[in-house]
């Protein structure tokens, strides 16, 4: 569900979206993705001043899925 | 160029076209892609697909020409098809993204103007698309400009609506901006309103602007300023 949501807003932002990786952590309260991208496509979702990464964070915790749990996205580098 | 429109009959539907287009009816090559037949209670529809060679585009609308006869209904869903794979993208895209999130939308062209395409997003879960302040809705948007950008488009600013958010968000700014104006002029005392974004500050700017005892100038950094309405002259 969130990791599908995150998986294609990510691989419609970055030039390599194959390189996209999701790894979702399921526990009793919160689910926690990790989101790992190519080097050179870090920026481009983090964006300026994180703009980019607070905009997909806003998003999913818009989702219907978060109204019940938390979902909380890492980006790792 | 290719375009598509609809109409209740294959004539009704070349007509849009032409008239969108700005263009005679045989400066393009029609082609039906979807026909309906009507009954004698039913509406018939009928979708083509306009092929216009390109040294003939002259995109001009001409929607002030409309005869009498015409349907504003039928102008409508005429312009709400994409015209092109570029607006086709940003709907599908959209969608993509609410489907996603788990609500259930229609998203069509609201309006093309130079350099912008505004998009509508018609769903029962508009309050929580739209969110706190249009927090959700602006999120979506922002990442809706990238998304253009990564198609060759970084120069067309996109517009997410919904529920004509953002015309009631305007107006609710214009009354907040003359509010606090007022306030200002009683106490004496400035006020500091809350967080905004640029075109939100714009818009209490511009409306104060027209009051000669007034004054207002945006604080702090970043995206995200406040807006600082107080007596002119004074601190």
């Amino acid at each position: 569900m969130e990791r599908d949501l995150v998986e294609y807003i990510v691989k419609s932002l970055v030039d390599n979206p194959d390189a996209v990786n999701i790894k979702v952590i399921e526990g009793e309260k919160s689910t926690i993705l990790e989101l790992r991208v190519a080097e050179s496509d870090i920026g481009k979702v983090i964006g300026k001043n994180g703009r980019i990464a607070r905009a997909i964070r806003t998003i999913l915790s818009a989702s219907a899925s978060a109204q019940s749990k938390r979902v909380i996205l890492e980006i790792l580098d | 160029m290719v375009y598509e429109f609809e109409g209740k009959t294959e004539r009704e539907a070349v007509e849009a076209a032409a008239r969108e287009l700005g263009l005679d009816t045989d400066a393009f090559d029609v082609e039906i892609i979807e026909s309906q037949g009507g009954g004698l209670f039913r509406k018939g529809k009928v979708r083509i697909r306009v092929h216009v060679k390109d040294d003939v585009s002259s995109p001009a609308p001409v929607s002030e020409k409309l005869d009498a006869s015409e349907v504003p209904e039928e102008r409508v869903s005429a312009s709400k098809i994409p015209a092109d794979e570029f607006e086709q993208s940003m709907i599908e895209w959209t969608k993509g993204i609410i489907e996603r999130m788990g609500y259930a939308a229609e998203v069509s062209v609201a309006f093309r103007e130079p350099k912008k395409l505004g998009l509508r997003i018609d769903t029962d879960s508009a309050s929580i698309l739209i969110g706190k302040k249009g927090r959700n809705i602006d999120a979506l948007q922002l990442l809706a400009n990238v998304y253009a950008g990564m198609l060759g488009h970084e120069d067309t600013k996109i517009v997410l609506d919904s529920e004509n958010y953002r015309l009631r968000r305007e107006e609710s700014l214009v009354r907040l901006a003359y509010e606090t104006a007022e306030q200002v002029r009683r106490t004496g005392r400035s006020v500091l309103l809350e967080p905004m974004n640029p075109f939100e500050r714009r818009i209490i700017h511009t409306t104060l602007n027209d009051i000669i005892d007034i004054e207002t100038k945006s604080e702090g950094e970043g995206l995200m300023k406040q807006v600082r309405v107080m007596l002119k002259g004074r601190k």
